[in-house]
């Protein structure tokens, strides 16, 4: 470091350390410039944005006519929590993601022990597996909505052998549309879980497997009382990003073709996509951003808990 | 006790699950190609056979009605220059986090970390409000500039430099090397596996986006293939199915070959964002 070339020039102290010193503040120097693209960026695109979003909660601001700034105090947060349509959005994001996080991670973790017990063709499958993760939202919602559309192989196949009694009109029903997008989320996440856990098991010491079955435990009291405590940390990591990127889904129910409110019975409405439509389709500005504000409140305050929920060395 | 033929009985159900699992997760993909040359009637009425015969009419009117190629120029202009910029921009301030000692970067670091907590739905609108004043809506850069370096990035990259050997660093120091010169020659070289996890990631983040083009790029010039694919299905009537069958595959297509190519790096990338 710094001190090395003090410590040579040790027969003139003086100079010695004044190179030293120059020599630290030039290091310091580096350092901040290093930083200083984020510091820069952070500033303009995430403080003033954070402070502008508090600062739109208090008045109606509209793109339409953006010289009419009216104050309206907190208007807008009694306005949010008495709107029915933002209490909707919530229940069907909950139902929607209820459905999702647990349908995604078991079929995570199954085919994750099934990798991890395949001698062969491990790699052939895992490819396919992972295949929905990195093709787009729009495309697969596109296909996920013709594969269930009455016209489309599901409902026909169904219809077929008898195991429905017609087409099903499923986004036109008050509580199917959030299902069917789950289970299409879940065709594209899940091999996210599945990478994650598998890395989890081969992290695994066998040798608790094998303690184990000199003891006599059966392979489901191994897994039970081994594999899934030991795979902790990844449920742990898996629940947080899951519960603070289902929450603010928008994509999925805009591109699968339902309105800005989420169909007529605002069966598809959520969060995100209730904030656009006021945003966007409104222009209640102001309006948007205190929804905004609500959403992350509620996702902060739901993280937190987890936290508090899961065992600190389960972490 | 017959071991072996409790072994084979577990095997068989095994690879039976992982080939029920691989149809179906297969089968989408499939449908998606076959109906991208079966005839508009059939993909109504015949959604589960296979195509009588194979027709291209749908490539054809994708060709004639959505410019392609000027789709996939405006989203490689996006995803290159932001996975670029992203990952040097995050390396920079990773190694001067992880290396450089300067006052105040322990708060700095525990400061990005506190940003990270902040769900992005906050910014959504004052972002929006922010952009549309400065009159960047329509331009690339409305989406480029916000995505140029990242805490995530940061963070990730930051957490594998930490652990390169500090005698690394000082041997090249007694050698003369500046921060610059170590930088570029020592801790950008040997942090090429993580490099790689946070390019990937960003790419596949910007490629994939969608929300940011609808917001940013309206006027049809600047639309991305997945917002060019959104605008097609939403103005094709039904009887044209092919046509929406065939956008969508020739938008699947080439991702999918890369896929193919660099899967470890990719299954890798996802598998390193929960290390910790």
């Amino acid at each position: 470091m710094a001190e090395t070339s003090a410590q040579a020039t040790q027969t003139a102290p003086r100079a010695g350390r004044k190179k030293g010193l120059w020599q630290r503040s030039r290091r310091h120097a580096w350092g901040y410039l290093f930083v200083s693209p984020w510091i820069l960026l952070y500033l303009v695109f995430g403080l003033y944005p954070l402070l502008l979003s508090f600062y739109l909660t208090f008045f109606t601001y509209s793109f339409v006519r953006p010289e009419d700034y009216v104050f309206v105090g907190i208007g807008n947060w009694i306005r949010g929590l008495q709107d029915p349509l933002l209490w909707k959005s919530l229940f069907n994001i909950f139902y929607n993601q209820g459905i999702f996080i647990v349908l995604k991670n078991a079929l995570g973790l199954l085919f994750a022990v099934l990798l991890y017990k395949a001698t062969y063709f491990g790699r052939l499958f895992r490819t396919i597996y992972f295949m929905p993760v990195v093709v787009s939202i729009v495309v697969l919602m596109t296909i996920g909505e013709f594969m269930a559309s009455p016209t489309g192989p599901l409902q026909t196949m169904a219809v077929r052998y008898g195991l429905s009694g017609g087409p099903v009109f499923w986004k036109f029903s008050p509580w199917l549309p959030m299902p069917v997008i789950a289970l299409i989320n879940t065709w594209k996440w899940f091999g996210v879980s599945m990478v994650i856990l598998l890395a989890g098991l081969y992290s695994i010491d066998t040798q608790l497997y094998e303690a184990a079955a000199i003891d006599g435990a059966s392979g489901w009291l191994q897994f039970r009382h081994i594999t899934v405590p030991q795979l902790r940390p990844q449920f742990f990591f898996l629940l947080v990003v899951d519960l603070i990127f289902g929450l603010q889904m928008f994509t999925e129910v805009f591109t699968i073709g339902f309105d800005v409110f989420g169909g007529t019975n605002n069966q598809a409405l959520t969060p995100v996509l209730y904030l656009y439509a006021q945003a966007f389709d409104r222009s209640n500005v102001g309006y948007a951003s205190t929804l905004g504000l609500l959403l992350a409140v509620i996702i902060a305050l739901l993280t937190m808990l987890q936290f508090k929920v899961f065992p600190r060395e389960a972490r | 006790m017959l071991p072996s033929k409790r072994v084979t009985g577990s095997t068989v159900l095994i690879y039976a699950l992982l080939i029920l699992g691989g149809i179906v997760v297969f089968y989408p993909f499939f449908y998606m190609l076959m109906n991208s040359v079966k005839t508009g009637p059939e993909i109504l009425h015949a959604p589960t056979s296979l195509p009588r015969q194979i027709t291209f009419s749908g490539y054809e009117g994708v060709f004639g009605r959505l410019n392609m190629l000027w789709l996939y120029r405006n989203s490689l202009i996006l995803a290159v220059s932001i996975t670029l910029l992203n990952t040097f921009l995050s390396a920079m301030a990773a190694y001067a986090v992880a290396k450089i000692p300067f006052p105040g970067k322990d708060f700095l670091f525990g400061f990005m970390l506190a940003t990270m907590m902040i769900p992005a739905v906050l910014f959504l609108i004052p972002t929006y409000v922010m952009i549309y004043r400065l009159g960047w809506v329509g331009k690339f850069h409305a989406l480029i500039i916000p995505s140029a370096v990242t805490v995530y990035s940061i963070f990730l990259i930051r957490q594998f430099m930490v652990a390169v050997p500090d005698e690394i660093i000082e041997a090249a120091r007694l050698d003369g090397a500046n921060d610059v010169q170590l930088f570029l020659r020592v801790m950008l070289p040997l942090s090429r596996p993580v490099l790689a996890t946070v390019a990937i990631l960003t790419f596949i983040g910007s490629w994939n986006d969608f929300l940011g083009p609808l917001l940013y790029l309206n006027r049809p010039e600047t639309w991305t293939v997945q917002l060019g694919l959104y605008q097609f299905k939403t103005s094709i009537p039904g009887e044209n199915a092919q046509q929406i069958w065939a956008a969508t595959t020739l938008i699947t297509l080439p991702l999918i070959l890369v896929y193919f190519f660099l899967q470890d790096q990719f299954t890798r990338a996802f598998a390193n964002v929960s290390l910790k």
